[in-house]
């Protein structure tokens, strides 16, 4: 017990880490998503079709290998060139990996919402946009709630990755203090924080979804 | 885990590749100008931290071990300030490469295939490869590795001195773990029945359980430690050999040495 006394420091600062990673990324890629979802269902062919092929190669590739690729090889390629500081690529990865999945997300939640709606709103003369904004997007909010806090808790421990980093995040540092007391202990102590952040997310979802669920139609 | 990485390393070696040969004319001229006149002022040093004893974090988070003493100290003596940078140690040539760090100070064995990347220091510690077994285990010479399954890290210079020597032929699979511990952990569970490690680590962790675990008398050759810097990055090189070198003189090495070790192991 003294031992798990000693090591909570650290993994706490670890979960700090964790948690920068995974706030950052959710409070970047959500609202990318949802413009890119938008792109994505828009009448406008080419720029929906440039979104099917970005959102293609987001998630055809593992999220591990756009991380090294973003801070290992883009100093070395021509024009762009930048050499982007650990913590600044881990979330530039992030973020465009996750905003793929939560377009995606978006979409499908933009399209569950019946014909009639837009025909009806285009009758009490809405434009586009008011259409969206006032009356899809709203019930795609509800709608998309269970897959959200799917992809959410995905996230939260998608997070470990940035270990390639050598970024010392909560599984990180958990593996360090077993490297160096040579006992598995840090590991269930990890365990127990990873499964504490899930479990506030999922009230979190839970909640949202009971107070959505007035829309219920 | 590994064999995914490699694979990604792999492609991304193939990437970088094509990145550098598009920027050939221009990189060269780009490292030379700023790394000619100014002295040395601040060096990064890579490690992996999770390295112990040469370099790891204690109960206060804190960047401890024998090479962080070392490097501090010689790092006082050129007047530069220090960072120590934790990296991933198989990513290691690509962030010395790609100017992340300055300096690769963490237990790194001089090897001639590293020397094609990495020019090196003189050696300032040896170090064995030795084999760990369980206490109980039938092994007690490197024949009798014959047919059985053998570990080791991954990107560690244990991978080298196993496969060039004679015995490698018969064994049976060589595992590569991400870590010793992974690969410690699996001695015990008997899925791996002997793991050849860097003797300075080895002996770390053996001391932590006393009993469980026995070294064979043989080992796998004496290699060298030595830091590492660029090629082209002369200067550095220079300062921290002339460094190093009135450290051994003057008996602050030993006395680091004894600190880590509990005896001077400096060579």
């Amino acid at each position: 017990m003294d031992y798990v006394i000693q090591i909570l420091g650290p993994l706490l600062e670890g979960t700090a880490v964790t948690l920068q990673v995974f706030l950052l990324t959710l409070v970047l890629a959500v609202p990318l998503g949802l413009g890119l979802a938008l792109v994505r269902v828009s009448h406008f062919r080419l720029a929906s079709r440039v979104v099917s092929a970005y959102i293609w190669l987001m998630r055809g590739t593992p999220l591990m290998l756009q991380m090294l690729f973003i801070y290992f090889a883009l100093p070395f390629v021509p024009v762009i060139g930048i050499r982007l500081p650990d913590f600044p690529a881990a979330i530039v990865a992030f973020v465009l990996n996750y905003a793929a999945y939560f377009a995606e997300i978006f979409r499908s939640g933009i399209q569950s919402v019946g014909r009639g709606q837009y025909e009806a709103s285009r009758v009490l003369g809405l434009t586009y946009g008011q259409t969206m904004r006032r009356i899809i997007l709203p019930q795609v909010v509800k709608r998309i709630l269970p897959p959200m806090s799917n992809e959410t808790i995905t996230l939260i421990k998608d997070t470990s990755l940035i270990y390639v980093l050598a970024m010392n995040d909560l599984l990180r540092a958990a593996r360090g203090m077993v490297q160096r007391d040579f006992t598995t202990m840090p590991f269930v102590v990890a365990a127990a924080f990873y499964l504490i952040m899930t479990l506030v997310l999922t009230w979190g979802f839970l909640y949202l979804e009971k107070r959505y669920a007035v829309y219920e139609d | 885990m590994q064999k995914r990485l490699s694979v990604i390393f792999a492609a991304l070696a193939a990437s970088l590749l094509l990145g550098a040969c598009g920027k050939q004319e221009s990189a060269p001229a780009q490292s030379a100008a700023p790394a000619a006149p100014a002295a040395v002022t601040k060096i990064v040093v890579g490690l992996d931290d999770n390295f112990p004893p040469m370099g790891f974090r204690d109960e206060k988070n804190n960047l401890v071990g024998f090479d962080i003493d070392l490097a501090r100290e010689a790092a006082k003596r050129l007047g530069a300030e220090v960072e120590f940078k934790p990296i991933d140690w198989n990513a290691k040539e690509a962030e010395l490469g790609g100017k992340r760090v300055d300096a690769l100070w963490n237990g790194l064995t001089i090897t001639e295939k590293r020397k094609e990347q990495i020019a090196f220091t003189t050696p300032y510690l040896e170090n064995r490869q030795i084999i760990i077994v369980v206490a109980t285990s039938p092994i007690k010479t490197k024949a009798d590795l014959a047919g059985k399954v053998v570990g080791l890290q991954e990107g560690s210079s244990a991978v080298e001195a196993v496969e060039k020597d004679a015995v490698a032929k018969s064994i049976k699979t060589l595992k590569k773990f991400g870590d010793n511990i992974a690969a410690l952990m699996d001695l015990t569970t008997g899925r791996l029945d002997a793991l050849v490690v860097d003797e300075v680590v080895g002996r770390y962790y053996i001391a932590k359980k006393p009993n469980e675990y026995a070294v064979l008398d043989e080992n796998f050759g004496t290699e060298e430690y030595g830091v590492g810097v660029r090629k082209d990055d002369t200067e550095l090189l220079g300062k921290l050999q002339k460094a190093m070198d009135e450290m051994k003189k003057d008996g602050s090495a030993a006395r680091i040495s004894t600190q880590w070790f509990g005896k001077d192991i400096v060579k």
